[in-house]
């Protein structure tokens, strides 16, 4: 006799809702706090100046949307290819990609130079500018999503799902494209400057998504009775190491590629041993935790498929922290080659050095107030609509001994 | 359908269109002496001003930063350099500063103006002119030599 | 002498006076000999451009730097890390020769601005007369034209200003790069405050001047110099030019 898998509201305590609510608006306020600081007094209180134009605030918010974008993927593997298996997970991971993609979005219009503006950045469009597009692709996957939802939530709708999902799952990939191409478009950079941006942020997106959803999911399952099968278990372990490898595919294609042209080579050399702390982020964090442990810890038999997987995703996203500060910082810490003939021996504005970033406290005020908006959201949906999938036993079987064995 | 009829004059008290533009005809006193206060009208009839200086403003400048249109009468330039206040001493008041022109009437509308963030409040020119000076010095310095010269001419005929 | 001739030396002594005040009186009004009206719009029939003739460049010279920084009001907080510069001196060394030069950096107003090409509202543009600008009014403070700028020509205002020039407003929180003293062209002078300055230094390295006039200090110092772009491999067809290395 198998459990029956419904989808419930969580009925939490008031006690533990509003520890954690608090505990969460406490850092959202603190975040919200930091960022009219960083408005009222000017960026010049941030470690961010003019050679290191995007800092902490953007690596938490590049972060967020990509985790938003990949934490779907669940949802998709259900709608788009039809398996069965997460079609109970599938609206959690809806509501996680909304609540990671409001708060990415939220924490790169606060660190703008004047984010009062943002109806001029709503209303005025460069459509040249892959920005532009991205305030269209953003705000659209979030209607996209509500309708999303809606057809798995709701049972009269629920025969759209199927196109809901793929819409979903196709404008979550032209987002993702957006994303990377942001730097992928930019000409001026060694470290951008090439189309294998877009197809490596994706395959980010999916590997940082799947870790954050089961975490999640684990989280809440300790004071839920979520539904986590071991079948479900063994998947995402299979997905995960999928992507491990595709991840560590396209980072040796974009490095590799890097290294023939010989305009870029300078600033590989640069990434690869003489940057200093870019280079000890990238291999250590980016390569080694992010991604080679993960690896390694999935396939050793000594530790169980959950606690294993469990610990692999902490890794990972603690190695996505650490890409995502190589790729935006490290790609903005090597100076600009404006004389390839030449070396600059001196200059007022610093062309002839490595830039050196020390993020300020406000800056990460903002990025952790981010996050907690996310989980804010998070805690709200999942309190208030009917997105967990819990197991729900039986009323009327009578426990036989075959069950018991189980 | 009740709610509706009851709501009415509420609507139509918070539509209208007499609250909407305030200060028809209101004169207000702004401490310090500018140099409109001399003058009978705006660059445009007063009525027209109030209610649409803004609309002149947002024209203008985009005339001014794309099309290079750099024409006196709707400039923001221009405005300050009529509006702004001098104190007793001839210094200039900052024109967006509590009781000054803009302020007068822009804090009782609650309608935040960001003008000032990047204007300046008092007509600045250019601090250091140098070259202006320099060049004044060389004139002079140059008449004098030929002075001279005409002097030396004059005296050896 | 009666007063109707003139005798030779009279004649001498007044007409080196008149020439020597004519020869002064340029500086005082630098004037274009055809300004446009103020209430005509720019057009691409003016092509504004500058050459830099970086052997004239003289090493430990920040003539044209202060007078860019007087011009437009870009007074610093003591902070190098944030202060704007429009302009800067970069010393560099060929690695082919060990030769050092010294030349002056800016905004390259390129043709094909890639700063342009990413600004998300349009901000950052091309006027029709071939000047890159921010417009200020639309800038939302983003920092993307910071970080695609090749020359890294941008500068963010990371500060409150409160002394600002009437001519050159600029404010906290957007961003800004050197607009060939975009007010004081369009108000009729035809020099940019860095080449007066470099000029009346006696180096006369900067020429700027209309492109699409033959006869302009710019049309006559490229055709008279090999002219280059930098990072002419990028195709990014900048006005600025540069020759000498």
């Amino acid at each position: 006799m198998i459990d029956k898998i419904v989808l419930t509201k969580y009925i939490i305590s008031p006690k533990l809702f509003w520890s954690k609510f608090f505990l969460l608006g406490f850092f959202i306020l603190i975040g919200f706090a930091c960022s009219l600081y960083m408005e009222h007094e000017g960026h010049y209180v941030t470690g961010m100046n003019n050679q290191i134009v995007w800092g902490l605030p953007h690596i938490f918010a590049v972060l967020l949307i990509v985790i938003a974008s990949g934490v779907l993927n669940i949802a998709s593997i259900s709608s788009v290819f039809d398996k069965k298996l997460y079609k109970p997970l599938a609206p959690l991971s809806a509501l996680l990609a909304i609540a990671f993609l409001i708060a990415g979005l939220i924490v790169l219009v606060l660190d703008l130079g004047k984010p009062d503006r943002l109806i001029v950045a709503m209303t005025t469009y460069n459509f040249k500018s892959i920005f532009s597009w991205n305030i269209f692709l953003y705000s659209g996957f979030a209607v996209v999503l509500a309708v999303y939802m809606w057809t798995m939530l709701d049972r009269e709708v629920n025969r759209f799902s199927k196109y809901a999902g793929t819409f979903a799952f196709g404008w979550r990939i032209i987002l993702t494209t957006g994303t990377g191409s942001i730097f992928g478009f930019l000409v001026a950079r060694e470290a951008y400057a090439t189309a294998i941006l877009a197809p490596l942020f994706i395959v980010m997106s999916l590997l940082y998504g799947t870790a954050v959803y089961y975490l999640i999911l684990k989280t809440i399952s300790k004071f839920h009775n979520t539904y986590i099968s071991d079948d479900i278990v063994k998947n995402l372990r299979k997905l995960t190491i999928m992507f491990l490898f595709a991840n560590l595919y396209f980072l040796f294609l974009y490095h590799i590629t890097n290294m023939y042209i010989a305009k870029h080579l300078d600033y590989e050399i640069f990434i690869l041993s003489s940057g200093g702390i870019y280079t000890i982020a990238f291999w250590v964090g980016q390569l080694f935790v992010g991604i080679i442990m993960p690896i390694i810890l999935m396939n050793s038999s000594r530790l169980s498929l959950e606690y294993s997987l469990i610990l692999s995703s902490v890794l990972i996203l603690i190695g996505s922290f650490i890409a995502m500060y190589v790729i935006i910082i490290g790609g903005q810490a090597y100076p600009l080659t404006i004389f390839p003939d030449h070396v600059i021996i001196e200059s007022s504005f610093y062309d002839n050095v490595v830039h050196s970033y020390i993020p300020s406290l406000y800056e990460l005020g903002l990025g952790l107030g981010g996050v907690a908006l996310a989980l804010i959201i998070v805690l709200i949906g999942i309190a208030n609509f009917k997105f967990l999938p819990t197991i729900i036993k039986p009323a009327n079987v009578i426990p036989d001994k075959d069950d018991a064995a189980d | 359908m009740y709610q509706l009829i009851r709501s009415l004059p509420f609507v139509l008290l918070a539509l209208n269109s007499n609250n909407l533009y305030s200060h028809d005809g209101e004169i207000h006193v702004i401490e310090g002496h500018s140099k409109a206060d001399m003058l009978e009208q705006c660059v445009e009839p007063t009525e027209m001003m109030q209610k649409d200086h803004f609309g002149f403003l947002y024209h203008q400048r985009d005339n001014t930063v794309i099309d290079g249109i750099r024409t006196k009468q709707h400039s923001l330039a221009n405005c300050i350099d009529c509006h702004v206040s001098y104190d007793k001493s001839g210094t200039a008041i900052p024109i967006n500063s509590e009781g000054q022109f803009c302020q007068t009437c822009h804090v009782q509308t609650a309608v935040n103006i960001d003008c000032f963030t990047c204007h300046a409040t008092v007509p600045r020119e250019k601090k250091v002119k140098a070259s202006l000076k320099n060049n004044i010095n060389k004139s002079h310095k140059l008449e004098s030599s030929t002075n001279s010269l005409v002097k030396y001419f004059n005296e050896s005929n | 002498m009666n007063n109707k001739s003139i005798n030779r030396r009279e004649f001498l002594v007044k007409s080196i006076t008149a020439i020597s005040a004519v020869y002064i009186v340029p500086d005082l009004f630098p004037k274009a000999i055809a300004a446009k009206p103020l209430d005509q719009k720019v057009s691409s029939s003016t092509k504004w451009a500058m050459n830099v003739e970086v052997d004239k460049c003289v090493e430990g010279c920040t003539a044209c730097v202060e007078a860019c920084v007087d011009e437009n009001g870009l007074y610093g907080f003591d902070r190098p890390e944030t202060d704007s510069q429009w302009i800067r001196k970069l010393m560099i060394k060929d690695i082919k020769t060990d030769k050092i030069t010294t030349l002056p950096m800016m905004c390259q107003h390129c043709e094909n601005p890639p700063c342009c090409d990413v600004c998300p509202t349009g901000a950052s543009f091309r006027r029709e007369d071939g000047i890159v600008m921010v417009n200020q009014h639309t800038c939302i403070g983003c920092r993307y034209c910071m970080m695609a700028c090749p020359f890294k020509a941008r500068s963010f205002v990371h500060e409150n200003l409160t002394e600002q020039l009437t001519s050159a407003p600029r404010g906290k929180g957007c961003v800004e790069s050197c607009n060939l003293c975009v007010n004081r062209i369009d108000h009729g002078a035809d020099t940019t405050a860095c080449e007066e300055a470099c000029i009346k230094e006696g180096h006369a390295a900067i020429t700027f001047g209309d492109l699409s006039d033959p006869n302009s200090k710019v049309s006559k110092s490229i055709k008279r110099t090999d002219s280059r772009r930098l990072r002419a491999d990028l195709k990014l067809k900048q006005r600025v030019t540069y020759s000498g290395f």
